[in-house]
């Protein structure tokens, strides 16, 4: 009793100096938090969004910057599912860094919070941490250093990319094809394709027929079989990966060709050959013919000869004979 | 019909050696290059690259094994009618893939139907180009073998754009088309007629003279023996590389060097061949016994420097020993019966050369590197280049007797062997 009596007798005296105190530390929260209202004020919504998101995986990324860089820095971060993200940037510069003024932006907007500024040494620090949960968060982040000649970072927050094919492939009409999209180290939630003309996507497989089948043997890829194809099948083939974070696409060109295109060239090639054959058969035939007339002339001249020979002695004829056989050959 | 008593050496044969070189390049060429449209098969039908290959392997076997069919009808019928119908065959094959289905079709229609196409067609060139030639055939067989190596170099990119724009069965289509080309290149070739040939007789005599004559025979070991040799670096050149640490367009790039070394080869060893007085064997002895040296050094060059300039000797000597190869046949058993001899000849060499490549890759399976295979390969060459030795008239310094009239008289005696071709190939 004497103990509670205590107590409150204990209390009741210190209730103004807590009041004082109260007041003390919110001047000096507000103070602080004119002063550098990041640090503080980010801080309680910081541990708020770890504690609710705890069990989501950390990416941390950064990148460095001087001064006297030229070009933007740029760092694009591929992101599957949704993860706790650390952005940090690293400013380098000769001059005095309390002076430099530090912000951030997505897109466009400039963010109030959610990041911290520090410095050790010659380099000046900052760190942006968001919750990636869904397709909001996703886009384009920038930290900016100074005020007259600004240097900017940014970190590009995408869904993974589609490989789709770049060279088109080519089919002839009546066959069957399968359009492949395959993702490398991604595992997308869903797949749907679409068929493109022009700008408008038209989306294939709604109506479950024949002639389009999509199926995929991994999660990571996906195969869009067609069959019966007519020349109006050509065209660009969209596939889309659907996940958590957004969508991702990849296209394949479709080139359907009829039969006749290689069987103009095939039959083109064939009658050049039957030309060439036709040519050389002529040709040979001609230069025997040429060579007969002149065959039956030097054979005149054989006999012409034999006579004289013989006058003088059949041991002449013989080898004259085997020499003009030789020749007319 | 009036005999000739010498080759032209000339004339119209060059027009016989335009055919030869067209001939190489459609046959071998093709067969080479068709390595582009194994990726396509493998997707098409989505077979294992093993299974895909075996078409190649049926294509080159039929054409080597079918040989012999190829000489005898043109011992019968002469070149012109046998090497038109094997363009049309050829084509006919082609033609045929491109409606296929199923790998079991390419199988039959390029594999058997092209295989027996080509088989009708090259040896019968060879044979006849050896009957127009005496004096400058090897410089004859050296050019028209030049058509081999240019084309592997034009097809390959000429195939891979037609797949990019035709895709396969369109590709094939014009692959066809381009092998009728061989019936244009069988029109060229001229009967030629020779002094010996009415003594040697039909086919069926000349083979069974063939198989008695003891030069021949030893020939045909000695060229056995050297297929089996021949092919190993062509096939396993890139993998060893590979091995040492080397990058794959570094070790492609140094292939090709080796081929293009190959070409110059073939054509200093076909003028070397004809400008030597004595027998030609000597020279094929040197190219062989040079090769197989090389092939021996592989395993002991470390250095890039090193493999580099073996490569580039390896290519100018395997390409100088075929055109030789070629010219000791007529030498040996006289150009009346050349045709069989050379289908004989390569239709056992061929076994060498389907030996070759898998042997060469159990020995490198099982002493884990190619240092065995190497070896052996230049020990195979070697064993045939001393085979060689106990050709006749090795060791004579004086011009070989060739003449004609000795040739009738020995007709009965000697077979003509025929340039291996299976060298030619790869």
């Amino acid at each position: 009793m004497r103990a509670l009596q205590g107590l409150r007798g204990r209390r009741a005296p210190s209730l103004p100096l807590l009041l004082l105190g109260l007041l003390a530390a919110v001047r000096r929260s507000l103070e602080d938090g004119l002063s550098t209202a990041a640090p503080f004020t980010s801080l309680p919504v910081q541990e708020e969004m770890t504690t609710k998101y705890s069990n989501l995986s950390l990416e941390s990324h950064s990148i460095s910057m001087t001064e006297h860089s030229n070009m933007p820095v740029e760092k694009n971060i591929t992101l599957e599912r949704p993860s706790n993200v650390e952005l940090t940037c690293q400013f380098t510069t000769s001059g005095d860094l309390n002076s430099v003024n530090v912000t951030w932006k997505k897109g466009d907007k400039l963010l109030e919070d959610n990041y911290v500024v520090n410095a050790t040494g010659s380099i000046l620090y900052t760190q942006y941490r968001v919750a990636v949960i869904n397709s909001k968060q996703m886009g384009n982040y920038s930290c900016f250093f100074g005020e007259k000649k600004q240097q900017k970072g940014t970190f590009n927050l995408k869904v993974p990319e589609i490989n789709g094919k770049n060279k088109p492939l080519i089919t002839y009409v009546g066959d069957s094809v399968v359009l492949m999209c395959k993702c490398q180290d991604c595992l997308p939630l869903n797949w749907t394709w679409y068929s493109g003309n022009g700008s408008v996507q038209v989306a294939i497989g709604v109506p479950v027929n024949d002639k389009y089948v999509i199926s995929g043997k991994h999660a990571n890829e996906t195969g869009l079989k067609i069959t019966q194809l007519s020349e109006d099948d050509q065209g660009t083939y969209w596939c889309h990966a659907i996940f958590e974070l957004g969508e991702s696409e990849g296209h394949v060109k479709l080139i359907v060709l009829s039969y006749l295109v290689p069987l103009k060239a095939f039959c083109a090639i064939a009658a050049e050959v039957v030309l060439l054959v036709a040519i050389i058969l002529l040709f040979e035939m001609y230069t025997q013919k040429k060579k007969k007339p002149s065959d039956d002339g030097k054979e005149l001249e054989q006999g012409e000869q034999l006579k004289l020979d013989d006058s003088n002695g059949i041991e002449n004829s013989g080898p004259r004979h085997r020499k003009n056989e030789s020749v007319g050959q | 019909m009036a005999y000739r008593a010498e080759a032209p050496d000339g004339g119209w044969g060059w027009m016989v050696v335009l055919s030869a070189f067209f001939q190489s390049a459609l046959v071998f060429g093709v067969l080479r290059s068709f390595g582009v449209f194994f990726v396509e098969f493998v997707t098409a039908f989505e077979e294992p690259a093993a299974r895909v290959s075996w078409i190649a392997s049926i294509g080159i076997a039929v054409q080597q094994f079918g040989s012999p069919v190829g000489s005898a009808l043109s011992t019968k019928f002469g070149p012109r009618p046998v090497v038109m119908t094997g363009g049309i065959l050829a084509a006919l094959g082609m033609l045929l893939a491109s409606f296929a289905t199923s790998l079991t079709h390419l199988y039959l229609s390029i594999g058997l139907l092209s295989g027996s196409g080509w088989a009708l067609t090259f040896t019968p060139t060879l044979a006849c180009m050896s009957r127009y030639f005496s004096r400058r055939r090897s410089l004859a067989i050296g050019l028209a073998l030049t058509g081999v190596g240019l084309s592997s170099f034009a097809f390959a990119p000429l195939f891979q754009w037609l797949l990019n724009h035709y895709a396969w069965r369109g590709a094939l289509l014009l692959v066809s088309a381009l092998s009728l080309h061989l019936v244009a290149c069988g029109a060229l070739l001229r009967p030629l007629s020779l002094a010996e040939d009415p003594v040697v007789g039909g086919p069926g005599a000349q083979i069974t003279s063939l198989l008695r004559h003891g030069p021949f025979l030893r020939y045909t070991v000695a060229l056995t023996l050297i297929n089996t040799g021949y092919f190993i670096p062509y096939v396993h050149l890139v993998a060893h590389l590979r091995d040492l640490g080397w990058d794959p367009l570094p070790s492609s790039f140094l292939l090709s060097v080796a081929a293009i070394s190959d070409l110059v080869g073939r054509v200093a060893s076909g003028w070397l061949g004809d400008a030597v007085p004595g027998p030609v064997a000597r020279l094929l002895m040197l190219w062989t016994t040079l090769t197989g040296v090389i092939l021996a050094l592989y395993p002991v060059a470390e250095t890039p420097t090193g493999l580099v300039a073996l490569t580039v000797a390896y290519g100018f000597t395997s390409g100088a020993l075929t055109p030789v190869a070629f010219s000791v046949l007529p030498e040996l058993v006289g150009t009346g019966k050349i045709y069989c001899g050379l289908g004989l000849v390569q239709m056992v060499e061929s076994i060498g050369g389907l030996l070759g490549a898998p042997l060469s890759g159990y020995l490198r399976d099982v002493t884990s590197n190619y240092t065995a295979s190497f070896v052996v390969a230049g020990a195979f060459l070697l064993a045939g280049s001393g085979v060689l030795i106990t050709l006749p008239h090795f060791f004579c310094f004086s011009a070989p007797a060739s003449k004609p009239q000795d040739l009738v008289t020995e007709a009965l005696d000697t077979k003509v062997p025929l340039p291996e071709e299976g060298l030619g190939e790869d």
